[in-house]
């Protein structure tokens, strides 16, 4: 107990406290800093100290969007399975980034690496659920001769469909090619479609004899979602310079009957015919565009079936809210316990609530700093805490009376109670740790958040309880004016 | 009979004042606590609170044995859609527009111009035209949240849920096994302590999800369904009746150790009393705070904050008149001295 009434302990609570009481008040600490207004919008929220951003991460059942859970079946025979579903992920994040979603969350999860988590702000689960599932068929075309066709990629030239699809590549990757000097795009083949891809290859440059030649014939051309209706209106300068553009899947997603998108994903010139399913595709590649180009290819041939197993869509003005009756009830619930505590306790019960301000400034700090991601259930943890913080101050509290009606002086009662309080605390948070830490591990992924805000808000209260009212109440009644009955909610004090 | 008569004379044995009286004499052994405030025998009175308890379990046990459970729709599976029509629809026109639908939808009011209407499981496409054809017959809709929950998760969350459930109390039996061993009579006295505090704490959850089963399957209150969330309230209880019942049981062990002279019956009847203040005053502070919740928090957690509110105070009732009691009762049926 001299441990805890010792100085470097009350200064790492004074830190703790300054430190909380700055992470809370980061977005205010930013705003007089910069000499913003207080309320309102202003630029630049969340503050960015260092890499620190601080601010509440909010579940998206506060901030209104979608969560879907996607199994994955079929997973491509021979193929490790943590790939298959890294790639998928790509292909996922790929598709999503059109939606210009903040923070989109895409996950891996299941035993088998089977499943993926997508949570995305701000987005109905209907277009979420039309941008990730969009199945684009990836197309690939040869150029044949018209006349009629002045602009566009290859003036002079149409394309045509060459019956080489997305179902006939297994994989496409980004890698460094041999000489180790520059980014290429590999291309894998199915076997039937290594064939398809000989004869195609071979015609290409039979149409176009010579080594190092680059004629339209010689041009196999990658589109997605790619069809007959946009070769049939190929005269169309402005239909082709649209389609021409890098392909959008955003566009395709929210695409009406006569909207024109981007379905362009690379044009590469044959050099020579290609036998046995293995093409690369080089350029002035960047790591970044070579990546880009190799999720593209894959997108059209996302390597596994994705089947939503549950969707959650939130409304925005839900979500706020929420957030609305959540702090309502979360203040309410303070204010209820700090009035009992100090119409019942007096003197202490003030100094435990004060001890509770500290704790409820200290457990919103870590929520920041983590980050833990903050859901309805969460909060509900958190207000859920507050009410069991004062559980261990009620406990050495009962004992203090006792101490004091047994006769012993105010200051050896304080440490008596703390003292003979403590097994009875630790083992009873012991208990609720247990519980929660078992939610968190095996409960279903909607109530982990209540166990984590649980597990820190308790951990939390033993630390204020033990450490900050103990402190409190030695600095307070060192001073001897506050030892009366009325005063410490006892009957009557030895004034020894 | 002879069930009745022995609680009399164990009355009379444990009375060793008269009940109620407040300011009564005091005992030079109490110490360290020479004036104790009120003394009730609780410990003699036991088969009225195992009795009382058992008034409310037996026909929760009877309404989950026979009607189960009000499954929310994660526990269900099925397609939710919560949604306010600004145009004021009645609920006759709501489940008019839902019926001719044809994908047997069945609408809940939830107040206003609320209403939540579940579909089984639905596919995007399906969805996609529902909300259409709801905005053609009920004009602009609102919608506030779509759930779709499909059978696999479903499956899943209520196995976990078990699987949590079983594993915490197993964890609680051990740690008080473990805590409880240095009392007088080692790790058998551990497994009494123990398993004394695992009874009370199957007491709350049967309460709890008796009350529960009778709410959602017998009465058919929206607020009686049960989902993950309904999972954690019980875990949460789990945790929060250990707490009170550690309390009790803590003060036993200290005054077994301070009071040589008492009998095991009146150190646990003395050890309820002096805790049962702490026990009360802390429940009480998380009642207040749940009532917060309840009346303040909004429908997605009032039925949280109603499991929880049902579980705290059937914890702290367990923790002093069931658990205690029944650690009594075990030391007779086995006595370890």
């Amino acid at each position: 107990m001299q441990l805890v009434l010792s100085w470097p302990v009350r200064l790492f609570v004074v830190g703790v406290l300054i430190l909380s009481l700055f992470v809370d008040g980061a977005g205010y600490v930013y705003r007089i800093a910069n000499h913003y207004p207080l309320t309102g919008q202003v630029p630049g929220l969340p503050p960015n100290f260092g890499g620190w951003q601080l601010y509440f991460h909010k579940g998206l059942d506060l901030a209104g969007g979608t969560h879907i859970d996607y199994q994955l079946t079929n997973f491509p025979a021979g193929q490790n399975r943590a790939d298959v579903q890294q790639r998928t992920i790509q292909v996922i994040n790929k598709r999503v980034n059109a939606l210009n979603v903040s923070e989109p969350e895409i996950r891996g999860a299941g035993t088998n690496n089977d499943r993926i988590t997508v949570d995305l702000a701000g987005v109905t689960a209907d277009q979420a659920q039309k941008t990730i599932g969009a199945v684009s068929k990836l197309t690939y075309t040869k150029w044949v001769k018209d006349d009629k066709v002045q602009a566009g990629p290859q003036p002079g030239y149409k394309p045509a469909l060459t019956g080489l699809t997305g179902d006939d590549i297994s994989s496409a990757t980004a890698t460094i090619d041999q000489n180790g000097t520059s980014w290429v795009v590999n291309v894998q083949f199915t076997s039937a479609g290594a064939s398809k891809f000989d004869n195609l290859t071979r015609d290409a440059v039979a149409a176009c004899p010579g080594a190092g030649q680059d004629c339209p014939q010689r041009h196999l051309t990658i589109w997605l979602d790619f069809t007959q209706k946009d070769i049939d209106n190929w005269e169309d300068p402005s239909y082709v310079a649209k389609l021409s553009t890098r392909y959008d899947p955003g566009c395709l997603a929210a695409q009406g009957p006569d909207t024109v998108c981007g379905k362009f994903l690379t044009d590469p010139t044959t050099v020579e015919e290609i036998a046995g399913g293995q093409a690369q595709i080089s350029g002035q590649f960047t790591q970044q565009s070579a990546q880009d180009l190799a999720t593209g290819i894959n997108s059209g041939s996302l390597p596994v079936d994705l089947v939503a197993l549950d969707v959650t869509q939130v409304s925005a003005t839900l979500g706020a809210e929420s957030v609305k009756l959540s702090i309502a009830a979360g203040l309410l619930g303070l204010a209820i316990v700090v009035l009992f505590m100090i119409v019942y306790y007096r003197v202490p019960g003030f100094l435990a609530s004060l001890a509770l301000l500290f704790y409820a400034g200290a457990v919103l700090a870590v929520f920041k700093l983590v980050p833990v991601t903050l859901t309805l259930a969460g909060i509900t943890g958190f207000i859920l805490s507050v009410g069991m913080a004062v559980d261990a101050n009620v406990l050495i509290f009962e004992r203090f009376k006792e101490e004091v009606r047994a006769g012993r002086t105010i200051t050896a009662a304080v440490d008596a109670a703390v003292r003979r309080a403590w097994p009875a605390i630790r083992d009873s948070n012991t208990s609720t740790i247990i519980t929660c830490v078992i939610l968190g591990f095996v409960g279903p992924s909607a109530v982990k958040g209540f166990a984590i805000t649980l597990a820190i808000g308790v951990f939390a209260s033993l630390v204020s309880s033990i450490i900050v009212t103990h402190n409190l109440l030695a600095i307070v009644m060192a001073g001897g004016s506050f030892r009366r009955a009325g005063l410490l909610g006892v009957d009557r004090v030895r004034t020894v | 009979m002879s069930e009745l008569s022995d609680v009399r004379a164990e009355q009379q044995a444990a009375d060793i004042e008269p009940d109620g009286a407040p300011q009564a004499k005091v005992e030079p052994d109490l110490a360290p606590t020479p004036r104790p405030p009120r003394r009730l025998n609780i410990i003699g009175r036991r088969n009225w609170f195992f009795a009382l308890s058992l008034i409310v379990i037996v026909p929760g046990i009877v309404s989950m044995a026979t009607r189960h459970f009000a499954l929310g729709i994660d526990f269900a599976g099925g397609t939710e859609l919560t949604a306010t029509f600004p145009n004021h629809p009645s609920l006759a026109q709501v489940q008019a527009a839902v019926d001719a639908e044809g994908v047997n939808g069945s609408v809940i009011s939830t107040g206003g111009d609320g209403y939540i209407i579940r579909y089984p499981p639905l596919s995007a496409t399906q969805l996609t035209n529902i909300q259409a054809d709801l905005k053609n017959r009920l004009g602009p809709t609102n919608v506030q949240q779509i759930l779709t929950v499909g059978g696999t998760i479903a499956g899943e969350t209520i196995a976990l849920s078990l699987l949590a459930v079983v594993l915490a109390s197993v964890a609680i039996l051990l740690l008080l096994a473990v805590r409880f061993r240095n009392v007088p009579g080692g790790w058998r006295a551990g497994f009494q302590f123990g398993g004394s505090a695992l009874a009370a704490l199957l007491h709350d959850v049967f309460i709890l999800t008796g009350i529960f089963s009778i709410l959602g399957a017998v009465l058919h209150l929206r607020i009686g369904e049960i989902d993950a969330f309904f999972v954690s309230a019980v875990l949460t209880v789990v945790g929060f009746s250990v707490h009170d019942t550690i309390v009790v049981f803590d003060r036993i062990r200290e005054n077994l150790r301070v009071s040589q002279r008492l009998s095991f019956e009146q150190v646990v009847n003395l050890s309820i009393m002096q805790t049962a203040a702490r026990s009360i005053i802390t429940s009480f502070t998380v009642v207040l705070v749940l009532t917060a919740i309840l009346i303040a928090g909004g429908s997605t957690l009032q039925g949280l904050a109603l499991a929880l509110l049902i579980g705290i105070v059937s914890g702290t009732y367990s923790s002093i008149f069931n658990a205690a009691p029944l650690l009594v009762v075990w030391r007779r049926v086995q006595p370890l001295r």
